[in-house]
């Protein structure tokens, strides 16, 4: 394992410039996950790590050492990719020995077998060693792949997208063994993914891309009470956060230049109310079970929320609804605090 | 048919039925399922029947047979296994069998390995690939009696092409040696015309093989650290095998009953050199009339045709489903 840096790392393709300047250095032993849409320069700033691409300007350097000339062989990173690129002619057995049966390395067989069943139990997928990587499940083949990555003991994972497509219930198992397995061996992973959930559960630092831009970088915690701009503070939360003018809803301090509040749930207080001194109105309410989302229009404006399903509340109901120190951004969107 | 499965089918002749105007459906209603599955069917087993069965029927009675076809009105007598026994001790046969496998061998191994070759370079993509690959299929766009008219013409020894072209590169006179007139050199000039027209072919198939491997697959081998000969080896080869099978077996079969070309390139000769197993028996059937004969050399071919392919379509199949 190994510290990774970029600096100013910079790829285009044609006109397009798919990862601009973009400076990150994600420390030894830490996991990081890159958020952000389609587009957003994700999977390319994971190329350019692994060498299937070639920066057009700046430095990527691997445990101290420039790397952004070498090609992928030279670089000694595991890619695990979106599609599950297995060997399909080939066994579970066969798939994980794969990188270490390279000349390279020159290893002994009896080590490579210790080394895949090792790796195989961890992934769990020890009971289908003989079988075809074509005959196994979305699940088992992604395990095999991560395993794949696992067999190599490299300087640095680099996952795209790993889990997104598997169902959702396989997906939340996959995310908290992959979470073990890095705890476990310690290791330095850079995961790309669209998916907050993941992002949030997973990362030591999440950092949000937009456009080939690093917009802002940080702990899960601090991306979301803490984001930039409008874009970050956008990308998490469940709902999503509800974006409105100033003065639609009482707030206690509005500071001098704010033009759009940024409200997520805990932000925002309801009181049912007498018809008198409402504000807001309930439209519906969508029942989760353990949660109730609120649909509610102020003026106009449509607010959506969480409420507690045994709080009494009604479609058609009045509400008063204030808010309880949202975020204030300015009007190109950046953060004022 | 499984029970529930006719239910099915039933309910939904019944749907289709109940939508269709009350005179069709009247007549439909009489008619099962099967009736109207037959009916569907049956304009293609009669053609079939008409142009494939029957004709391979009537072989095989003929070929118990002493009937000649440039005599219909005489007496046709059944002579048991007697054509059978007549064609497998012929040495005639033996030399046409040894001449087909000859040509069908090199034609497969020159063909497979020239044809992946191309497929492989020109699976690079680079700059008018497209262009190339279109000139590289030309020659299997000719007519067969157009290229051997052709390469008759290029075998000249005063005036051909290709003698002038070997002599350039190895010094020898041009019209020292006869492609189409030397009992050595004759089966390889037909191997060569044949691999000349039919590479493109195998290349296509083959190149369809190559452009169905992933990119991600080669991008994966690279991070594990492969080289390109390991790749080539453990990744292009293994997942082309099956193309490049599939190549091996219709150019197999094509080149087992091959004719037209080589009858216009050399006629079977000289001597016999070239007479190939198809060649045979065409002069068995329409030169010395023994159709009786021939039925019996035709069935023999089809049956080591048809079993070779069957053996072979078996490994192919297990290739396909690692």
């Amino acid at each position: 394992m190994a510290e990774v840096r970029l600096e100013s790392v910079t790829r285009r393709f044609g006109d397009a410039v798919a990862v601009d300047h973009v400076d990150l250095v994600i420390a030894d032993g830490e996991f990081v996950v890159l958020l952000g849409p389609t587009g957003a320069g994700k999977t390319t700033t994971l190329r350019l790590i692994a060498g299937l691409e070639k920066p057009d300007g700046g430095r990527i350097v691997i445990g101290g050492e420039d790397v952004s000339d070498c090609a992928p062989s030279e670089r000694d990173v595991a890619f695990v990719f979106q599609q599950y690129s297995l060997y399909p002619h080939l066994t579970v057995f066969e798939n994980l020995a794969f990188p270490l049966k390279s000349p390279a390395r020159r290893m002994p067989k009896d080590e490579i077998a210790a080394r895949v069943n090792k790796v195989a139990a961890m992934v769990r997928i020890d009971h289908k060693l003989a079988n075809r990587s074509t005959a196994l499940s979305g699940g088992e083949m992604q395990r095999v792949a991560i395993g794949r990555a696992l067999v190599r003991d490299p300087s640095i994972f680099l996952m795209d997208e790993p889990l997104s497509s598997l169902d959702a219930k396989l997906r939340a198992e996959l995310r908290v063994e992959l979470k073990r397995i890095q705890n476990e061996i310690g290791a330095t992973l850079l995961y790309v993914t669209h998916d907050q959930v993941e992002a949030m559960t997973m990362a030591d630092r999440i950092g949000i891309l937009a456009e080939g831009k690093l917009l802002q970088i940080g702990t899960p915690r601090e991306i979301y009470t803490d984001p930039v701009n409008l874009h970050v503070a956008a990308r998490l939360g469940h709902p999503h956060i509800n974006l409105l003018k100033p003065g639609l809803l009482p707030c206690e301090s509005v500071p001098g230049g704010a033009r759009t509040i940024g409200a997520r749930t805990e932000h925002l207080e309801i009181r049912p109310s007498a018809k008198n001194d409402a504000n807001a109105r309930v439209d519906w309410i969508e029942h989760l079970g353990d949660q109730n989302h609120l649909h509610i229009s102020s003026e106009g404006e449509k607010i959506i929320t969480l409420a507690d399903p045994y709080a009494g509340i009604n479609p058609g109901d009045a509400i008063s609804l204030s808010l309880k120190n949202p975020l204030f951004f300015d009007e190109n969107g950046h953060r004022i605090t | 048919m499984n029970e529930r499965f006719s239910t099915t089918l039933e309910g939904t002749a019944d749907a289709a039925a109940r939508s269709t105007p009350p005179a069709v459906a009247r007549r439909l209603r009489g008619l099962s399922d099967r009736a109207i599955a037959w009916i569907f069917i049956s304009p293609t087993i009669i053609l079939l029947l008409a142009i494939n069965i029957f004709p391979l029927c009537w072989a095989i009675y003929l070929s118990f047979t002493n009937y000649r076809a440039n005599r219909p009105n005489s007496e046709v007598e059944g002579v048991g296994l007697r054509n059978f026994e007549r064609v497998l001790t012929d040495g005639d046969t033996w030399l046409a069998m040894q001449a087909t496998a000859h040509f069908v061998f090199w034609t497969i191994v020159l063909q497979t390995l020239i044809g992946f070759t191309l497929a492989y370079l020109i699976d690079r993509k680079f700059r008018g690939h497209a262009f190339w690959t279109t000139v590289i299929l030309i020659p299997m766009m000719l007519s067969p009696a157009v290229v051997g008219n052709f390469w008759r013409f290029l075998y000249q020894p005063q005036i051909g092409l290709f003698n002038y072209i070997v002599s350039f590169f190895t010094g020898v006179e041009p019209s020292s040696f006869q492609m189409l007139g030397d009992v050595t050199l004759a089966p390889w000039a037909i191997i060569i015309v044949d691999t000349w027209m039919w590479t493109p072919y195998v290349m296509l198939i083959c190149l369809a093989g190559l452009r169905s491997i992933p990119d991600y697959i080669y991008e994966a081998a690279e991070v594990d650290r492969a080289s390109p000969w390991r790749q080539f080896w453990s990744i292009t080869i293994p997942m082309a095998l099956p193309f490049i099978m599939l190549a091996v077996l219709f150019r197999g079969i094509e080149n087992f009953k091959m004719f037209d070309m080589v009858v216009l390139l050399t006629g079977g000769g000289p001597g016999s050199t070239t007479e190939l197993a198809s060649i045979t028996l065409k002069r068995e059937a329409f030169e010395s009339w023994r159709t009786g004969r021939a039925s019996a050399f035709a069935i023999i071919l089809f049956v080591a045709v048809f079993g070779l392919a069957n053996i072979y379509v078996k490994a192919l199949n297990r290739v396909k489903q690692r």
